[in-house]
């Protein structure tokens, strides 16, 4: 086992990797840009090292001067986290090349998955259905036609270079198609700048559900469960929830089953998520892998009772799992919700001095954070300042836990989506677990409607 | 020392007529001075608190100087890089500079050794060398104090 790990991250996620550490008797190792002097993560380790100005780049993208953190401490590992250097196939592969083990998947699981055409190409030999879709731009009308019909209708027209939902069409018949085809492309180019289109099925209500894995350096893979990460906005997953409302135990073990295949394929090692999307009908496809620990793993780690820190950890030092399949169960019902330093409206970042925090309690509750009263939050990095995670006997017991949380809450001195937290849970839509990938934007465009209306 | 002990002593410092104040209690030694700016305290050496579980300051691995005020004028040299320090190009030759060494911009001061690879670091002035702040072989992080120089020209 480890001795020394280096924590290449911050905020809550640096914490949490901390808390794993401390409980297996390892040191930890923080290390920090100069605008993260006081946060947490660099109080709770057992060493410290600035490495870098407020700048990712220059700090916690910077390889050389992680890598140089690691020699200077003696530290035997490196815990990426999320973001910044978690899903950099150089980074891993430089660790290895070094001697520092790089606690994830191998560099050539990160670079195989990472590349998105070529991880379809390998599930799709697999015999795994994948989100259909045209290989890229498609400029030429008859090409754009044929890939259509193969998709089959109906299909949504996407600009390359849009996004935020603008730039789309969807064609439901044939006839319409090259009318669409067209309009979009000159759309696109008065947008963006750029009349790329590509095409994908288009699905009416389609729930994102990604299935957990696990697998040791032996290749025993097992997976832990879905989750439901269907409420975002633009594309930024707000509040997850682990089972889906959606899924049955029928399914839930064929998606399981599917996502372990997946990472069996690649030879996958340590944590990875498998992305799927839901149609209406319960038939999935396969989205994109993560080869990472996600924002999300604690919903995961409420239904099942497993330390997903701890066995990324393990699994790096080589040993193996110590379970097998038929001992995870899923218990119980979990949510999450991201509560970010924004404004709750408008979504602007509110980054400032936090004046008061006080965090809720009581049974089924969990906070994983690195803020406290008087910390600041920085405007360089991303806005996710806390997660609330709630579990309960089932999905009902969950709402109102997380209600009850929720409403315990208390951060003053800056903007948070607390609020918008608030006015979700308290949606019966939500609370029916009537929820697609649609339901957050139609949610806050109603709410939009009833203000000024 | 405890960070209450810390703040009485600041207050005296503030209120009173006293300019500098050096204390040694416990295995900690604690220099405090009054300048034009208050200056912060920091302990050289602290043994870890044993009631609070989250140290307000904790101490910076290898013996890092702790910020004091520095005389007017001085310019300091930070380690643009995480590494270990060294004070000649290899064992065997000689320091790149000495206290008092007359230095120009862009001369080389020492060299930072990461994942072996030589930084060379050079100064931002042309100055003097007056203190140097790193024992060779130490390692250093990003902004670590080097060398404080005395320009030539007033800055």
């Amino acid at each position: 086992m480890f001795k020394k790990i280096l924590v290449a991250n911050r905020s809550e996620i640096a914490v949490r990797i901390i808390q794993a550490c401390r409980e297996l008797g390892i040191k930890t190792v923080a290390v920090y840009s100069e605008a993260d002097a006081q946060a947490l993560h660099v109080r709770l380790a057992d060493e410290h090292l600035c490495i870098g100005p407020a700048d990712a780049a220059l700090s916690y993208r910077n390889i050389p001067n992680i890598l140089s953190a690691a020699e200077i401490t003696g530290a035997e590992a490196v815990h990426p986290g999320y973001g910044f250097l978690a899903e950099n196939a150089h980074f891993a592969e430089v660790c290895q090349s070094v001697g520092i083990k790089f606690i994830g998947p191998t560099s050539e699981n990160i670079a195989m998955m990472g590349d998105k055409a070529k991880a379809r190409e390998i599930i799709t030999k697999q015999g795994i259905p994948v989100l259909p879709g045209s290989q890229g731009v498609i400029s030429e009308e008859k090409e754009a036609l044929e890939a259509a019909k193969r998709i089959g209708y109906p299909v949504i027209i996407k600009a390359t270079a849009g996004g935020g939902g603008r730039g789309m069409r969807v064609v439901t018949q044939e006839e319409d198609f090259l009318s669409a085809f067209q309009t979009a492309q000159a759309e696109a180019k008065t947008a963006f700048g750029d009349s790329g289109v590509y095409l994908e099925k288009y699905f009416l209500e389609p729930r994102h559900i990604e299935v957990q894995i696990l697998a040791d350096e032996k290749g025993r893979t097992v997976y832990l469960g879905e989750r439901d990460c269907s409420i975002q906005r633009r594309h930024q997953k707000l509040i997850e929830e682990s089972p889906s409302a959606a899924v049955g135990d029928a399914l839930r073990r064929e998606i399981g089953l599917v996502a372990v295949a997946v990472g069996r394929s690649v030879n996958y090692c340590n944590v990875g998520t498998v992305e799927f999307l839901l149609d209406k009908d319960q038939r999935f496809y396969f989205m994109e892998m993560n080869t990472r620990i996600q924002v999300e793993h604690p919903v995961t780690e409420m239904v099942t009772g497993i330390d997903l820190i701890k066995e990324q950890i393990k699994i790096a030092a080589g040993l193996p799992l110590d379970f097998r399949q038929n001992d995870i169960k899923v218990r119980g019902h979990s949510f999450e919700c991201r509560i970010n330093a924004e404004c709750p409206d408008t979504f602007t970042p509110s980054p400032g001095t936090i004046s008061n925090f006080r965090p809720p309690g009581g049974p089924g509750v969990r906070v994983d954070s690195a803020v406290m009263c008087d910390s600041v939050v920085p405007p360089y990095y991303d806005s996710l300042i806390a997660k609330l995670i709630v579990h309960a006997e089932n999905r009902d017991g969950a709402v109102a836990r997380m209600r009850r949380a929720l409403d315990e809450f208390v951060i003053e001195g800056i903007k948070t989506t607390i609020p918008l937290h608030k006015r979700i849970f308290d949606d019966p839509v939500f609370q029916k677990g009537r929820i697609s990938t649609g339901y957050l934007e139609k949610f806050l465009s109603s709410e939009q409607a009833r203000v000024s209306g | 020392m405890n960070i209450k002990e810390l703040k009485e002593l600041i207050e005296l410092i503030q209120k009173g007529q006293i300019a500098e104040l050096e204390l040694e209690k416990s295995g900690v030694r604690v220099r405090i001075k009054r300048d034009r700016t208050p200056a912060v305290p920091v302990p050289l050496t602290e043994e870890a608190p044993a009631a609070s579980t989250i140290p307000v300051e904790a101490p910076l691995p290898h013996g890092a100087s702790p910020p004091s005020t520095v005389p007017a004028g001085w310019l300091t040299l930070t380690a643009p890089v995480v590494g270990t320090f060294y004070r000649a190009p290899a064992p065997d030759s000689d320091p790149y500079v000495e206290i008092g060494s007359p230095v120009k911009k862009g001369q080389i001061l020492c060299v930072i050794e990461a994942m072996k690879l030589m930084n060379e670091i050079e100064s931002e002035w042309e100055g003097k060398i007056v203190e140097i702040l790193v024992e060779n072989a130490q390692p250093v992080e990003y902004g670590a104090p080097l060398f404080r120089i005395e320009p030539l020209a007033p800055t």
